[in-house]
């Protein structure tokens, strides 16, 4: 390096190489220009200011300065190298392997550029490219470990598990015998295990447990050693000695359910599906009874049957597993049960054990055929239970009921109100649910978790400003929103993208959803550091488990939400032309909303501006005290202003769209917007593809038929074809056509006919009917609703009563009347038929719901009494104290 | 004790981050809202006023503000006591006053003092039981619950030596 330099520049050089080192850039700067002073157009010393710049947040004069110097000295493999490094710094991989590869032409050997340029391999996933590297890398230097390693790892990443067994085994021929010493037993251990584990993955077990055992002594980690020996003990098909390792791992945890899992399997007393014959279930209820006795502080051995059992031994057997926890008050209990509610038989015996304790207690203050006196909080914590039952099965009446008595008996139970603010917002109300939801707040400030819970109820309510408030009491003092967003808190993200899109403010709901997208890409980045990290510690089987993690990210919920929604944003700028996409939303809203709603724009903006100023003075008070720039840039574009502006929309979705289809292809929404997209795009032949999709995942759901009978009419309906594509996507139809059975030969309206037949008793199928009734001919829009009006509302005569409707079809069906079929008189008397339905919704405004104006959480209502303690005669002074009612009753014990 | 199963009852103070939990309590407990001195009077107490848990429930309190008298000395005035209906007859409210006794002969307060409706007569037996002793009646103290009249009721502390 600096080789062309005279020695004095050339220890300059070297000073710049260590100042950029050692992150004294300041020091290398100086030297650089003391370099370029003598020689102005020196490529390398060009190229390291730059760089030096780049980690000086001068990114501009950086390119500009390493660009200058490859430019000035191509030849220089520490010019590309420079400008390797630059591009990775800006997350620019593919522009900076390229770079790599360029200064490996001109240094072929160069160790440091070849490890760089194998990390990036490791994470763009080039595998090829990566085991070509790293064997390079063993070749050049093979008396290093971490050559050896990461050769092997590429070659399990490439999946040539086997070749990297042998090279595992060709650099323990190169250890001595009494390696590892002391300090590195732990290292050992872990590419012991590693090698284990891959001699497990290509199926050679005898020789992994030979493996395994042989080189015991070696191995550190016992815990992992057991489990490693069970898993292959079992896959040997050796039960008896699985069985015995089980029960010792079980004696040291035995709540974990993979133990039991696998003990089951040794008695051939497993299935997927969790379904059993008798006989089987005897067996496995004679197993946990042995179990239990000899696990007695496990809590899984009492829980696992309750899975399996049946009828009146899971009666039985609930009612145990129940007393104790009440008694205890164990507040989870409700949704460690609620896997049990799947199932068709066992919600009505939950049900008829609980309301049988409740009834025992609240008469003798036992639990059924017990004489043992329960504390006070058991009826609470039966009712609590009972209250979660209801909501569960839809019965809110009876819910509320539960849950009042519950906050009668005991009103500081936080619990109590969360799960009151919960069903308030199943029932339909969410001003309430959000009431409610704050008011457990505020019983306890210092919990994070019902703050969030909180937020999250207010954003449903669309109470944003309220809710990023809230939320921000738990955030670091000073960075407020921004430290939301740098925790990557994307429930908050998706919460307030969703009110924000039911609002009709698309720029701030897009930029929600798509910072969600962003924290992927994050996760996805963070990876890169323990590309290098794990291969030092030798932490192969978790480094290999998180690659496989992140090459699936993508199919987690959270994108897959965030990306569905962003795609219905673009959706709905497509479809509303932008400069009118803002007022098309004001139009829609009552003029009494208008107004708020404008008010509620200008104090924003009034913030907004009191914000930047803020904002401002913080920065230049942050530069002057520091002199670093730990200062944020600023966000250009805060409330997504410059995202609705976008010249195609669809060209934007798309890039979301390909990526669900990549990780979430048995997703039926997926196909739903990618259908959406593709016919907007007039894209017929990837429309079609989508309804293909739907209707292999699922043929009878409604949105599946809705896309059916929509793309069969827009491409039957459009004139024969003329150019040379379009008469080859009607061929390709043409063919395709026979092979969807529910067509065959039949019309449109035919079609849509078959599908009520098939589904006479489903609100939300004859919905779908009717809409296609009226898209197929307008004429027979009086049919159409009449087919909605018709329906019945069965209520299921299992125990008690219970609606099959569920509130958001019904909501659905609303719009449907009022906006589809634009019937306002049919959409009145829908609503006020679903007010009966649902009194506390507030959509339809039923009668307990909030909007009425005698409710506790009507908003007009609540800031009359807001003027705290009405009048009372005794609301001030000393006279205040009270001793009275509490000791009315107060029997004092003795 | 009322019940056949031991649960265990633990005090723990009252701050600005769990002071919904007293004014729950007082809602049900009392036939009078509190204003914002009543609240600021107890966490200013410390020690002197204390949540009661059942089995992590907190089930009752005691409020006390502490006054100066003439003179210098300290003395405690408890403003309320009270258990939740479901939890009375196990010891809690008992548990609760202990509490502040000890905390009173520690810290050398001279006397602690309450007001009691005087028909109360549960509540009265319960703090003569204590050592409380009836000092004064004032007439008229209610002003909408018959009867009106209430009663002082005092506990004074032998004074040690050191104090004084």
């Amino acid at each position: 390096m600096g080789a062309s330099l005279p020695p004095k520049e050339a220890n300059l050089f070297k000073l710049i190489v260590k100042s950029y080192e050692t992150k004294q850039y300041k020091k290398g700067l100086k030297a650089a220009d003391a370099i370029l002073k003598k020689f102005p157009s020196h490529g390398e010393t060009l190229s390291m200011k730059g760089l030096t710049l780049n980690c000086m947040d001068r990114k501009t004069e950086a390119y500009e300065l390493v660009r200058l110097g490859v430019k000035n000295d191509i030849k220089s493999h520490v010019c590309w190298h420079v400008f390797g490094l630059l591009y990775r710094s800006d997350r620019e991989y593919r522009e900076a392997i390229k770079c790599y590869r360029n200064a490996l032409r001109i240094d072929p050997e160069n160790l440091e550029i070849l490890r760089d340029l194998s990390l990036l391999q490791a994470q763009m996933r080039d595998l090829s490219g990566f085991v070509e590297t790293r064997q390079q890398l063993l070749t050049l230097k093979p008396n290093h470990r971490m050559n050896w390693i990461g050769f092997a790892v590429s070659q399990h990443l490439n999946a040539n598990a086997s070749k990297a067994v042998e090279i595992l085994e060709a650099f323990e021929g190169t250890l001595e015998d009494d390696y590892p010493p002391e300090n590195e037993l732990c290292e050992h251990t872990e590419m012991i295990l590693y090698k284990v584990s891959l001699l497990e993955e290509i199926g050679a077990f005898d020789k992994a447990l030979e493996e395994l055992h042989k080189k015991e002594p070696k191995i550190v980690d016992k815990l992992s050693y057991k489990e490693l020996e069970v898993s292959l003990l079992s896959k040997l098909g050796r039960p008896a000695e699985a069985d015995k390792l089980y029960r010792v791992l079980l004696s040291m945890n035995p709540d974990n359910y993979r133990y039991y899992e696998g003990l089951q399997k040794c008695f051939g007393l497993y299935s997927e599906s969790g379904q059993y014959s008798s006989d089987k279930i005897e067996k496995l209820n004679a197993l946990y009874q042995s179990l239990s006795e000899q696990y007695t502080r496990s809590s899984a051995v009492k829980r696992i049957p309750l899975d399996f059992l049946q009828d009146e031994s899971f009666k039985e057997a609930v009612a145990k597993y129940i007393k104790p926890l009440l008694t205890k008050g164990v507040p989870s209990l409700f949704s460690d049960l609620s896997s049990l509610y799947d199932h068709p038989r066992k919600p009505d015996i939950l049900e008829q054990v609980v309301v049988e304790m409740e009834h025992s207690i609240r008469t003798t203050g036992s639990y059924p055929g017990s004489d043992v006196k329960e504390p006070p909080s058991t009826l609470l914590w039966t009712l609590f239970f009972l209250a979660q039952h209801y909501d569960k099965r839809g019965q809110y009446d009876v819910a509320l009921g539960k849950i009042d008595e519950a906050i009668a008996h005991t009103p500081t139970v936080i619990d109590l109100y969360s799960v009151k603010s919960r069903i308030m917002k199943h029932a339909g109300d969410l001003t309430a649910a959000a009431a409610l939801a704050d008011e457990a707040r505020c019983m306890d400030l210092a919990d994070r978790y019902i703050n969030s819970e909180c937020v999250k109820r207010m954003l449903q309510a669309d109470q944003v400003t309220l809710a990023e408030k809230t939320a921000v009491l738990f955030t670091k003092e000073g960075d407020q929103i921004n430290n939301l967003h740098d925790m990557q808190c994307m429930w908050y993200d998706l919460a307030s993208g969703d009110s924000y899109f039911r609002q009709g403010d698309l720029g701030r709901a897009l930029k929600r959803f798509l910072a969600v997208e962003k924290h992927y890409t994050d996760i996805s980045e963070d990876q890169f550091d323990f590309h290098s990290y794990c291969l030092r510690k030798m932490t192969l089987r978790s480094y290999v488990d998180m690659l496989k993690f992140q090459d699936r990210l993508h199919s987690f919920p959270y994108f897959h939400k965030a990306a569905i929604r962003a795609i219905r944003c673009y959706l709905k700028l497509h479809d509303s032309p932008k400069s009118t996409a803002e007022e098309d939303g004001m139009s829609k809203m009552a003029p009494a909303q208008k107004k708020k709603m404008k008010k509620q724009r200008k104090a924003e903006e009034r913030a907004k501006k009191e914000a930047e100023s803020k904002s401002e003075e913080s920065t230049a008070s942050g530069v002057s005290k520091s002199g670093k720039k730990n200062v944020k840039p600023v966000d250009p574009d805060p409330h997504g202003q410059k995202l609705i502006q976008v010249e195609e929309p669809m060209a934007e979705a798309s890039k979301y769209l390909r990526l669900l289809q990549k990780h979430s292809p048995n997703a039926l929404e997926t196909h739903l917007v990618s259908f959406e997209v593709n016919m907007r795009k007039q894209k017929f032949l990837l429309a079609f593809q989508a309804v293909k999709q739907m209707l292999k995942l699922d043929a009878e759901n409604s949105d599946s038929h809705r896309s059916l009978i929509k793309f069969f009419l827009k491409t039957e309906s459009t004139s024969a074809p003329t150019t040379e594509a379009e008469k080859l996507r009607w061929s390709v139809l043409e063919a395709e056509r026979p092979s969807i059975s529910q067509l065959q030969n039949k019309s449109l309206v035919e079609v849509n006919e078959d599908f009520l037949g098939r589904h006479k008793d489903s609100l939300v199928h004859r919905a779908a009917y009717a809409e296609m009734l009226y898209l197929l001919d307008p004429s027979k829009k009086t049919e159409a609703i009449k087919t909605i009006e018709d329906s019945t509302d069965k209520v299921v005569q299992t125990n008690g009563a219970q609606r099959e409707w569920k509130l958001k079809d019904c909501i659905a069906v609303h719009k449907l009347l009022d906006t589809v079929l634009l019937d306002s008189e049919a959409a009145s008397r829908w609503k006020s038929r679903c007010a009966e339905y649902f009194p506390c919704s507030t959509y339809f405004e039923g009668k307990r719901s909030s909007v009425m104006p005698d409710s506790v959480y009507n908003s007009s209502r609540k800031s009359n009494d807001n003027g705290d303690a009405p009048n009372h005669p005794m609301g001030q002074t000393e006279m205040s104290d009270g001793q009275v009612e509490a000791f009315k009753s107060l029997s004092v014990s003795t | 004790m009322g019940t056949g199963r031991e649960a265990s009852v633990s005090l723990d103070g009252v701050r600005d981050k769990n002071v919904m939990q007293l004014k729950k309590l007082n809602t049900v407990l009392f036939p009078v809202r509190y204003n914002d001195k009543y609240y600021a009077d107890a966490i200013a107490s410390g020690e002197f006023t204390k949540l009661a848990y059942y089995s992590d429930i907190c089930v009752g309190a005691i409020a006390c503000r502490l006054e100066k008298k003439e003179g210098g000395a300290m003395r405690v005035y408890i403003m309320t006591l009270g258990v939740l209906a479901p939890y009375r007859g196990i010891g809690i409210g008992s548990k609760l006053l202990n509490h502040v006794l000890d905390i009173c002969t520690k810290q050398n307060i001279s006397e602690i003092y309450l007001h009691v409706q005087t028909n109360n007569e549960d509540a009265i037996k319960f703090y003569k039981k204590f050592g409380f002793e009836i000092t004064d009646t004032i007439q008229d103290y209610y002003i909408n619950i018959e009867p009106r009249d209430c009663y002082v009721v005092t506990k004074s502390f032998a004074q040690s030596e050191a104090s004084k």
